[in-house]
């Protein structure tokens, strides 16, 4: 079937969409290449829905959002008085914070507390960079001194103990706390006992008893030897 | 939120032509959604689909609100070269944001039957499919695709006129 002039002016966007089956687009594509009506209009229209596809979106106005926010969820609560000076505070009253300073603060104490800062009689005079050098030079000396001296008197202490420790309880000789090694004994050699000794505790024996038993009483039946 | 907004800003703005008005179309929207948000059902689309729904009612109670008001004007419509001057002249932050073609499209647009314009809108701006163009619409299939290919074919007759070849 060919199609007509107004057959493609309705299916126009059926084609521009891709959405007629291949018999009918060979249909619309060989009646568009024959005529002189059509095809302009096939062109035009494709180009302009490849234009308007390519459109971005404009930008709306920045305060639209908050427009429609404040009609919406009401105008927003404009803190005033106190509460618009401490306003500032909400953003740092989380327990994070508050931990962080807290540790902040303690390091700061303990520092200044090595460093020699009276926390009794607090002076300006302590802070300064010279005063602060002195002290912890001073302070780093004393602990120094202190361990030293501590040391030495473990040391003292110690030996003090060790001479006036009993004789009886002193570890024994190291001799007798040696295991007692075979004199008579050199290393490779047996002591020459018979293998089938009870004592030896040989495999074979353990495996054929028997054969013993059966070589004593054939000896007492008989002359013969049973090789 | 904000997606949303430009969503239905655009929208208004390709329907109406005018910044202010959008602007105060898009916040009449937001409320109206906003106070019936509980009769929202998925079954009627996406809710995407559901705030176009919203925003093409309004935009259609505004335009025969106005109606009255653009009759009087109707000597402009017998010259648009006149009237796309005066808009120049009139919004030139509008005309600058706006890009060459998008607006000469927009010009042209506002020169179509609010039906057909609505329907190339939403297809070709919006980029719906046919069936949530159907489901805003409120109209049979046959119907969206006939208003489709009528505005397509309409809006390359007038970009014809004024002398635009989108590429």
């Amino acid at each position: 079937m060919s199609w007509t002039c107004e057959h493609i002016e309705s299916r126009l966007s059926d084609y521009v969409d891709g959405l007629l089956e291949p018999a009918e687009r060979q249909a619309f594509a060989a009646h568009v290449q024959a005529c002189a009506h059509c095809a302009p209009l096939v062109s035009s229209v494709s180009s302009l829905v490849r234009g308007l596809r390519k459109i971005e979106q404009l930008a709306e106005p920045p305060r639209l959002v908050y427009n429609i926010l404040d009609k919406t969820l009401g105008p927003r609560e404009t803190a005033a008085g106190w509460r618009a000076v401490l306003g500032w505070l909400n953003a740092i009253a989380t327990p994070r914070f508050v931990y962080g300073a807290l540790s902040v603060g303690a390091t700061f104490a303990i520092l200044l507390t090595a460093a020699g800062f009276n926390w009794r009689k607090p002076q300006l005079a302590d802070l300064a960079p010279a005063s602060v050098y002195r002290s912890t030079n001073r302070q780093a000396h004393l602990v120094y001194a202190r361990g030293a001296k501590f040391m030495n008197d473990l040391r003292v202490v110690h030996e003090i103990q060790s001479r006036l420790r009993p004789e009886t309880d002193l570890p024994a000789a190291p001799e007798s706390t040696v295991p007692e090694s075979t004199p008579q004994k050199q290393p490779g050699v047996t002591d020459g006992a018979p293998a089938t000794a009870p004592r030896q505790q040989n495999r074979t024996n353990g495996m054929y008893p028997e054969r013993t038993v059966l070589a004593t009483n054939l000896a007492a039946v008989g002359p013969r030897r049973v090789s | 939120m904000r997606r949303h907004t430009r969503r239905v800003f655009n929208l208004c703005y390709r329907f109406t032509g005018n910044g202010a008005e959008s602007e105060d179309l898009s916040q009449e929207v937001f409320l109206r959604i906003y106070r019936t948000l509980a009769s929202y059902r998925s079954a009627h689309g996406g809710f995407a689909t559901w705030m176009t729904s919203v925003t093409r009612n309004l935009l259609i109670d505004h335009y025969r609100r106005t109606r009255r008001d653009r009759m009087t004007d109707s000597l402009d419509d017998a010259m648009p070269v006149v009237e796309n001057k005066e808009s120049s002249a009139r919004r030139p932050d509008e005309q600058a944001l706006l890009g060459e073609l998008s607006g000469q499209v927009q010009a042209a647009l506002t020169r179509l039957s609010p039906e057909l314009r609505e329907a190339v809108i939403l297809r070709d701006l919006q980029q719906l499919e046919y069936t949530e163009i159907q489901h805003v619409l409120q109209v049979p299939e046959g119907t969206v695709k006939s208003r489709i290919n009528r505005g397509r074919i309409e809006l390359a007759r007038i970009l014809g006129q004024m002398g635009v070849r989108p590429s």
